[in-house]
């Protein structure tokens, strides 16, 4: 196996690890894919240039998952009284740019997200972005944007990472 | 009862009880688009949207009545319906863009900006016919009144409705303070938009605004979750501790709450705050004041930046955050359903930093992934569940009733008081059933 594919693998390991933590809705373990500058954003338009100068769904750092995750298993955050069950499927995964000396890269991918919620079953799905680098025991995922198709719609509350 | 006969509605509400049916009763929603809805002034866009000649924008008055503001070639902003003069089709679809003149997509009659009808193919089909293209009844109609202040347009479908600046009264001074939060003294909209579909009837997000009493409930997890995790922090971690501090506001207190005050107008606008608000704590940009003060001068910097409201609604389309420089816009789609929009302003003069204090603020409030507004809309959908019940036919708003002073163009409240409540269900008893705003 050549290093390409080997860096392909550890990436495809780690998107497929990071969906099945919020297919369980386990947002400590979530964090710990992150590296401590990671950053998760979710655009509220088609091609969005930043995340600052623009309005996103989402843009955390570490202190709003820091946040985020001891509100979600807060007993009184009603919104949280429902389970929210999550199925994710990842495809497509390629590496668009690597930097070999540094090991780091940026992955993209497609997604559809099932999720159920409210009693309700919905489904999201787009195209992921992921820019990985090396940690100390490996890849992590120092930033991720998620790219719903239809992202400038109206949209209910979304209460977990996709 | 006959639930809509004039008596049936009139028992609806009461000064301090409503009726839940004006909740969850789908023909109360039909008299309200046609009785609010079709004689309020309705908020439609800013200015700053079309700047350009042939620059148009498109949204609903309510949920099914389409229309679109453009600014013609004279650079004159207009407001016309959103349909063709011939077969009825909606001429633009897409929500904002730039024409040279409006053609429709089914047979090709085009109008120009100002709505004039421009041309239809094969004319002479009509001749002598009765039918004169030159007929304005042939042209886009315009809505009954439009009308801006300080570039915020509403329109409405009533051609009696009163002057827009008669109808927005003293709480036109919170749009006075928003732009004045600009050193230019103008705002434009800027940084797109989000758009939150709510499972909830429309008053109940115009009516949550200024409930001073459920942020220590409802926004309780999020500020235990924050204040946790500022304790974590190790005291060099001033970076962590800044941004994480923008959060507990949201759980204000209610003795916070009480010395904000509420101020309430006819025709159902009111506002919290004034001299303090749960916004007031945060600090000012240095860039910006120092631009304040060379466009002002010192006193006149203090006395805008010191007015502080926290929600303003101007009943029933729009509220807005002066302090923040944000606004939501609510469409109400059924009895039980609503869209609601955030859009934030840039300060025309203020450092790039003002825009995305408002757009952070934006993203961690409003957002349909923020940890704030899922548990408000939690709340609403529950009411909207519950309120099916028959256990009560009732809903309260007694609190301070009795205590709020009216100081003849305004009444004034404890900040805690429902008199929010109280002013706008005068309102809707004024459009609903005729009686004074």
């Amino acid at each position: 196996m050549n290093t390409g594919d080997a860096l392909l693998k550890q990436a495809e390991a780690l998107l497929y690890r990071e969906a099945d933590c919020l297919d369980r809705a386990d947002l400590p373990a979530w964090m710990e894919l992150y590296s401590e500058d990671g950053t998760y954003w979710m655009p509220a338009a088609p091609e969005q240039e930043d995340p600052l100068n623009h309005i996103s769904h989402f843009y955390d750092d570490r202190v709003m998952m820091e946040i985020r995750r001891r509100n979600f298993v807060h007993p009184r955050a009603a919104s949280k009284d429902h389970t929210v069950r999550c199925s994710h499927l990842i495809g497509n995964i390629r590496i668009t740019a690597e930097d070999a000396v540094a090991g780091s890269c940026t992955v993209h991918s497609n997604f559809h997200a099932m999720l159920y919620y409210r009693e309700e079953k919905r489904l999201y799905g787009g195209r992921y972005e992921h820019v990985l680098k090396q940690g100390a025991s490996g890849l992590l995922i120092q930033r991720k944007r998620v790219d719903l198709i239809d992202c400038d719609a109206a949209h209910k509350s979304l209460i977990i990472y996709l | 009862m006959l639930i809509t006969t004039e008596s049936g509605i009139s028992h609806l509400v009461e000064p301090c009880r409503l009726h839940r049916r004006v909740y969850t009763d789908p023909a109360i929603f039909e008299l309200e688009m046609e009785r609010i809805w079709g004689r309020a002034w309705i908020f439609i866009g800013h200015e700053s949207q079309v700047p350009r000649p042939g620059d148009y924008f498109t949204t609903n008055i309510n949920h099914r009545i389409p229309v679109v503001m453009v600014r013609d070639r004279d650079g004159l902003v207009r407001v016309l319906h959103n349909r063709c003069a011939h077969k009825g089709a909606k001429l633009v679809d897409k929500r904002s863009g730039n024409v040279r003149a409006f053609r429709c997509c089914y047979h090709g009659w085009t109008f120009g900006t100002d709505g004039k009808l421009l041309k239809i193919p094969n004319e002479k089909g009509y001749d002598g016919t009765g039918m004169d293209p030159k007929d304005p009844q042939w042209n886009l109609r315009p809505v009954a009144q439009h009308a801006s202040y300080r570039g915020f347009v509403f329109a409405t479908l009533d051609e009696k409705a009163p002057d827009l600046v008669t109808w927005l009264g003293g709480a036109a001074a919170c749009f006075d303070n928003l732009c004045d939060r600009a050193p230019e003294g103008e705002v434009e909209v800027a940084g797109g938009v989000l758009r939150y579909d709510h499972a909830c009837n429309w008053k109940m997000f115009l009516e949550n605004l200024n409930d001073t009493h459920h942020p220590q409930t409802t926004h309780q997890s999020v500020v235990d979750a924050a204040l946790d995790y500022i304790s974590t922090l190790p005291p060099d971690a001033a970076k962590q501790r800044e941004e994480a501090e923008i959060i507990p506001p949201f759980g204000g207190s209610y003795e916070n709450f009480e010395k904000s005050g509420i101020t309430g107008f006819a025709y159902g606008h009111h506002y919290d705050g004034g001299k303090t608000s749960i916004h007031s704590g945060y600090s000012v940009n240095p860039v910006y004041r120092d631009a304040m003060v060379n466009a002002y001068g010192e006193e006149r910097t203090q006395e805008i930046l010191s007015f502080n409201t926290h929600n303003t609604c101007y009943y029933p389309s729009l509220t807005i955050k002066t302090a923040i420089q944000n606004i939501r816009v609510v469409r109400p789609i059924a009895v039980d359903r609503c869209v609601v929009e955030t859009w934030s302003f840039r300060l025309k003069g203020a450092p790039p930093g003002m825009l995305q204090r408002t757009l952070l603020y934006s993203r961690l409030i409003n957002s349909v992934g923020s940890m704030v507004g899922p548990d408000d809309l939690e709340a609403y959908m529950r009411m909207q569940q519950g309120l099916q019940s028959p256990a009560s036919e009732w809903v309260e708003m007694y609190r301070e009733f009795g205590r709020d002073t009216d100081m003849g163009d305004r009444i004034v409240g404890t900040g805690t008081s429902d008199l929010d409540m109280r002013t706008q269900y005068r309102a809707w008893r004024h459009y609903m059933l005729g009686e004074v705003a």
